[in-house]
């Protein structure tokens, strides 16, 4: 006889954790861990506040899992759970305006020469020091748009914005980050 | 019309994309991390409440207090509930007479 291992749903996974199954939460958190953190990773300075953010927004999911419904995929309801949660972290800091590099090594660039790879990380450095003078819905929205590319939709959806707010929100932290490149060309 | 800048611009977020985020430093032995905060959490969550149920008594020997000393020591109670308006209005009448407004 064949052995059928199925997969467990997340909606049933959802349910077994509401009842206190600790196990089903942790299944939850290895199948999705990897998504939330490429895209906490986007907001983060650090790998401290990477695992912060992180562990912010699993421990939101378990709290508000009695909320969640089941007329969307959890991949959805966490991506914005996720979202809101860098947004708040975004907020917390918006008085530093101090560019703060990632510590060397963080990003992987496959198959590249050491030329490619500095250039690729003056790019990441000259991006995120205009990232850093943005406000904080700015930086979200062209950090999902741009960098997640995400539709305008989606970004509405995962923020709570219409899609008019997006679009604004984009058009002038595009305005903003190509002032702030100007002027660093100009160094 | 797209101009230099935004052509510079979409590059660095091209370049940017391309780069993958390392983050296997912070996936190891996450979700250990993350149940040992849920249980702390759940534990100060226990604790608040725990304490919130202790003060229940307290609380309401405070009102009883407060609701007790409000009724015996309150000089103008009246069974007419309407005395409490016209005395007020009655007053106010008398200082405005007295102060010529």
């Amino acid at each position: 006889m064949k052995a059928t291992t199925s997969v467990p749903a997340d909606e049933s996974l959802v349910k077994d954790a509401l009842a206190g199954d600790d196990e089903a939460f942790v299944l939850l958190v290895r199948r999705y861990k990897r998504k939330v953190f490429g895209l906490a990773a986007r907001f983060a300075r650090d790998g401290d506040e990477l695992d912060d953010i992180c562990q912010d927004i699993f421990i939101k999911v378990y709290e508000n899992l009695g909320k969640f419904r089941n007329d969307a995929p959890f991949e959805h309801w966490l991506a914005r759970i996720s979202t809101r949660t860098c947004y708040d972290a975004l907020r917390k800091r918006r008085k530093e305006k101090s560019f703060v590099p990632w510590e060397s090594g963080h990003y992987e660039i496959a198959d590249s020469s050491s030329g490619e790879r500095q250039a690729a990380e003056h790019a990441r450095d000259l991006l995120e020091r205009g990232m850093v003078m943005l406000q904080p819905a700015e930086r979200l929205v062209i950090t999902l748009l741009e960098l997640e590319e995400k539709s305008v939709r989606e970004i509405a959806g995962m923020t709570g914005w219409s899609e008019a707010n997006v679009k604004v929100r984009a058009f002038r932290a595009r305005q903003k980050l190509k002032r702030i490149l100007e002027r660093e060309y100009e160094r | 019309m797209k101009d230099e800048q935004d052509e510079l611009l979409d590059q660095l977020f091209r370049t940017v994309r391309a780069m993958k985020v390392d983050t296997d430093s912070v996936g190891e032995h996450f979700e250990t991390r993350l149940m040992a905060s849920l249980e702390e959490h759940r534990e100060s969550r226990a604790l608040w409440s725990a304490w919130a149920w202790r003060l229940v008594p307290w609380f309401s020997i405070i009102v009883i207090i407060v609701a007790a000393g409000s009724v015996l020591m309150d000089p103008a109670r009246s069974n007419d509930l309407f005395a409490v308006f016209t005395n007020g209005y009655d007053e106010y009448q008398a200082t405005s007479l007295i102060a010529g407004g």
